[in-house]
C-alpha cells in the first residue's frame, strides 16, 4: 500500500509545531500531470544502469509501497523531531 | 492426495529428486504465509524438519537509544525510536542491482578501507533476500556499565 500521509512534529525548546499530517495521496495530482516527465526521466535512468524500465517501475512501487509504518523520533537537547508515514 | 503431492512423489519414487527436495517442495505446497523462494530453501524447510510452527514474519526492524546528559553532553536526555518497514528494507537491498559495475571496484575499495572486505559483484538478489530475512533474528542489546546508563537494542517486530 502507497503511503497516504506523513505526519511530522517537531519541537525546540522555544517553540513547538502542532503535528502536521501531510496529505501524501494528493501528490498523485502533480505525479500524474508530470507524468510524461517522470517517463523520460526512467528511462533516461534505465539506460544509464542498463536496465528495463519495468523494473526501475517495479523499484520505485517497492519503496513507495514500503513506505508506510516508517515512524522516526529523536530527541536531543530539549529538541524533538517525529516522521510517521501512514 | 492432491495432483502436485502425488508429482513430487513419483519423482522421489524415480530417483529424480532427493527426499530433501521432496520435503522442501512439499513444504512449499504447504498453505501459510507468502515465503520468498530463499525462504523456502531456508526457514520453511527447517521448519518442517524439527516439527516447530512456523513463527510469524517479522513486519519492522526496531532501533531504540536512549542516553543521558553525561553520555552525550547534551542539555536533557536523548532519545532514538527508529521503526523502519522490513519491506522497505528489501526494496532497499534491491536498489543495490542498480550499481553500474563500473562502480563496483570504487565501491569495494572503498568499503575495504572502511574494514568490510566485501566483493559487490559476488552479491546476489538472492543473498541479498536471504540476507534480510536473518535479519529477522537479530537483537543486539547494549547496556552501558561503570554510570554510563546508555542503552542500545536492535531488534525487529
Amino acid at each position: 500500500m502507497i503511503p497516504n500521509f506523513a505526519v511530522i512534529g517537531i519541537q525546540t525548546p522555544h517553540w513547538h509545531t502542532p503535528r502536521l499530517w501531510l496529505p501524501l495521496f494528493l501528490l498523485w495530482i502533480p505525479v500524474i500531470l508530470l507524468s510524461p516527465l517522470i517517463f523520460l526521466v526512467l528511462v533516461g535512468f534505465a539506460i544509464t544502469t542498463r536496465t528495463t524500465i519495468w523494473r526501475l517501475i517495479a523499484m520505485a512501487w517497492g519503496l513507495l509501497g514500503g513506505l508506510p509504518g516508517t515512524h522516526v523520533h529523536v530527541r536531543a537537547d530539549g529538541n524533538q523531531v517525529l516522521v510517521r508515514i501512514l | 492426495m492432491n495432483e502436485n503431492r502425488r508429482q513430487i512423489l513419483e519423482m522421489l519414487a524415480a530417483g529424480k529428486i532427493t527426499a530433501d527436495e521432496a520435503e522442501r517442495l512439499i513444504a512449499a505446497l504447504e498453505p501459510g504465509p507468502a515465503t520468498s523462494v530463499g525462504q523456502q530453501t531456508g526457514s520453511a524447510a527447517s521448519s518442517s524438519a524439527t516439527g516447530a510452527t512456523p513463527k510469524t514474519r517479522a513486519k519492522y526492524l526496531r532501533v531504540l537509544v536512549d542516553a543521558d546528559e553525561s553520555m552525550t553532553g547534551m542539555k536533557g536526555p536523548t532519545s532514538v525510536n527508529v521503526r523502519v518497514p522490513m519491506q522497505l528494507l528489501r526494496a532497499g537491498v534491491r536498489l543495490a542491482s542498480l550499481i553500474p559495475a563500473q562502480a563496483h571496484d570504487q565501491l569495494d575499495d572503498a568499503l575495504k578501507g572502511h574494514g568490510v572486505p566485501l566483493t559487490l559483484s559476488q552479491i546476489k538478489p538472492e543473498n541479498l533476500e536471504e540476507l534480510i530475512d536473518h535479519l529477522e533474528d537479530l537483537t543486539v542489546d547494549v547496556n552501558g556499565s561503570e554510570g554510563n546508563t546508555t542503552k542500545v537494542r536492535v531488534f525487529c517486530e
